[in-house]
């Protein structure tokens, strides 16, 4: 092959910078439109069923009617409306208590389940397991079996307390007992779950620190105190936003065990959401709270990354 | 800081060093015990009210009342169970919510196996911003967008029977959900990116890679996240009490609320469906407890 001919191939073989532009260009449309079919299946759905009717919400909020016949729109109203409304006020006011005492409850026992857990690993297997059992029931069903521990005539703390000679207690008579009777149901479906995430946390923690606390000294509450907690804090804080979040939509629970009553003691945001909207059809209000409620949530849902994100900006340090 | 210990001539060193060691075996033993006291409390708190559950399922209504209770019935009697075999719907709450979980479950792994590879693995434009609204909208609740759900749904013309009522209606809405596209993302970001690159060398298209490669080495999150998607639908409760009105449509969580009277309420009936309910599932759970427990701790986004 003379030397020639073989340029001429090579002429051949090679692009101009153009071709070559042309070509790249080509390839990435390509490999674009590749990575777009696997995304589109799953955006399809999300657009129409969740980010669609995210908006379409807020402009609910600035309509009545509309799930039977249709909407009307109807400016601010349903806010001023909304703003003067003592059972949505209560029914925060409810979510919260309701909150901060299933959560500091909920924690406040797993934490010491797990450490126990932690340390005592003989049998841990079981119990971990009988913890667990109750997250399997739907909370519908956890409320329904609620019933039986505190029902009136057979609950069984009813029964223990008549055997012991003590009267019975009227746990769904007054908005208290009541409310605490939905925090005690969530109490127990989410027991085990908490304790297994604190045990996962705790286990995370590298031994040696624990070693080197105990050579200087530290006594066993000192080093929960000094090297635990300080290391267990980021993850406490996200479990705590997680929870919020989760706590603040409880619903079911109310729905078979209260009805929100007695009187509105037991209402909460979602209940009062369900209620103006499938019960009273009074749309307008229904739609003003179901837009408080996603904000309270997105708020909630930032402050949660921002704490993943701090966490792990601050991990290289740590190591 | 430890006490200065002062040694006397008289005291015999030996005594004192074995009478400290019984004492600490002592306290070691005791602080033993009362770990495992209080964890055989808890253990007892989350078992007993469901076998407290059984007794009432097997008596008549009404020996519900008497007092003292009869814990263990004289004769089994089975006339609840009957009752919620033949006098309810129960069988087809039952398939509804196998069909309903299911379906979601199914098609929920499809999309997002492939969005969790694609944003893990590929480039293309928006990514970034595509992935930032799957964030954001993470822990949206349904109640916040049930309306507009319902009215969307409730609108849809007759020839798409996808209506209220409907198990298309039911499903559609639900199989959306972003947690999964997450944690599909982060599972595929500990794929090995050199097996990826050498694939691509090798000539494979981005499909036979997601096939032959992908697929077969993500088995165990897919398994996790089918089984935290059937677990998160299957007790699914405010979305099919909204979109179903006939008993015959209704999942087992509506149907089993709907047990509960506005007056008068049956409380054996009531107890023998929850039975029936959730002793299937503790049993599944047993045997496949592994899978289990991972599942519910990928949805707490650990990292």
């Amino acid at each position: 092959m003379s030397a020639e001919t073989a340029e001429r191939a090579w002429d051949e073989l090679t692009l101009s910078p153009a071709e070559y532009r042309r070509a790249g260009a080509r390839y990435r449309q390509q490999r674009n439109l590749r990575a777009y079919l696997f995304v589109v299946p799953y955006f399809v759905p999300f657009l129409a069923f969740l980010v669609v009717p995210l908006f379409w919400s807020v402009w609910l909020s600035f309509n009545q009617g509309g799930l039977l016949d249709s909407a009307k729109f109807v400016g601010l109203q349903n806010w001023r409306v909304i703003g003067a409304d003592t059972e949505l006020t209560t029914s925060i006011k409810n979510t919260a208590i309701y909150a901060v005492e299933a959560i500091f409850l909920v924690f406040t026992l797993a934490l010491l389940l797990a450490l126990l857990l932690n340390r005592y690993r003989k049998g841990s297997n079981f119990f971990k397991l009988a913890l667990y059992v109750p997250l399997l029931a739907p909370a519908v069903l956890v409320g329904l079996i609620w019933q039986f521990v505190t029902n009136y005539d057979f609950g069984l703390i009813n029964v223990v307390l008549v055997h012991l000679g003590l009267g019975r207690v009227n746990i769904f008579g007054n908005g208290t007992t009541a409310l605490l009777a939905i925090v005690g149901a969530e109490v127990w479906r989410g027991l085990g779950f908490w304790t297994l995430y604190f045990l996962a946390s705790l286990q995370s923690i590298p031994e040696e620190l624990l070693d080197a606390a105990r050579v200087d000294g530290a006594r066993g509450f000192q080093r929960f105190r000094r090297v635990t907690v300080p290391l267990l804090k980021p993850m406490l804080l996200f479990a705590i936003v997680i929870a919020i979040i989760a706590n603040f939509q409880v619903f079911d629970t109310v729905y078979v065990l209260t009805q929100g009553g007695p009187y509105e003691s037991t209402s909460t945001l979602v209940w009062f959401i369900w209620k103006r909207l499938f019960q009273f059809q009074q749309t307008g209000q229904g739609y003003a709270a179901a837009v408080l409620l996603l904000a309270i949530i997105l708020g909630l849902t930032a402050v949660s990354f921002w704490l993943l994100g701090s966490r792990r900006r601050r991990r290289p340090r740590e190591a | 800081m430890a006490a200065p210990v002062v040694i006397t001539e008289a005291s015999e060193p030996h005594a004192d060093y074995s009478r400290a060691a019984r004492r600490s075996r002592v306290l070691w033993l005791g602080k033993g015990v009362a770990a495992y006291a209080v964890l055989t409390v808890f253990a007892a708190i989350t078992l007993v009210p469901f076998l407290y559950l059984l007794s009432p399922s097997f008596r008549q209504s009404y020996e519900l009342l008497t007092f003292p209770p009869q814990w263990i019935p004289h004769s089994l009697y089975t006339g609840n169970f009957h009752h919620v075999l033949h006098q309810t719907s129960y069988p087809r709450w039952a398939l509804n919510t196998l069909i309903f979980a299911g379906a979601i479950t199914a098609i929920t792994l499809v999309l997002d196996t492939l969005a969790g590879y694609a944003f893990a693995r590929l480039r293309f434009p928006g990514r970034t911003a595509l992935f930032g609204l799957v964030i954001a909208t993470l822990m949206i609740p349904t109640a916040a967008v049930v309306a507009p759900l319902y009215i969307m749904i409730s609108r849809l013309p007759g020839w798409t029977h996808s209506g209220v009522n409907t198990y298309p209606g039911m499903i559609l809405p639900m199989v959306c959900s972003p947690l999964g596209v997450f944690m599909m993302r982060q599972f595929m970001s500990t794929l090995p990116e050199a097996l990826v690159e050498a694939a691509r060398l090798d000539g494979a298209g981005e499909w036979q890679i997601f096939r032959k490669i992908v697929l077969p080495l993500m088995k165990p999150p897919i398994v996790v996240l089918g089984i935290f998607t059937f677990m998160f639908q299957w007790v699914n409760f405010l979305w099919p009490l909204v979109i179903t009105t006939t008993d015959n449509m209704k999942t087992l969580t509506v149907g089993i609320a709907s047990l509960q009277g506005q007056f008068v309420t049956d409380w054996g009936v009531i107890s023998a469906a929850a039975v029936m309910t959730i002793f299937p599932v503790i049993a599944v759970f047993l045997i496949f407890q592994r899978w289990f427990v991972q599942a519910s701790m990928a949805g707490a986004l650990k990292q």
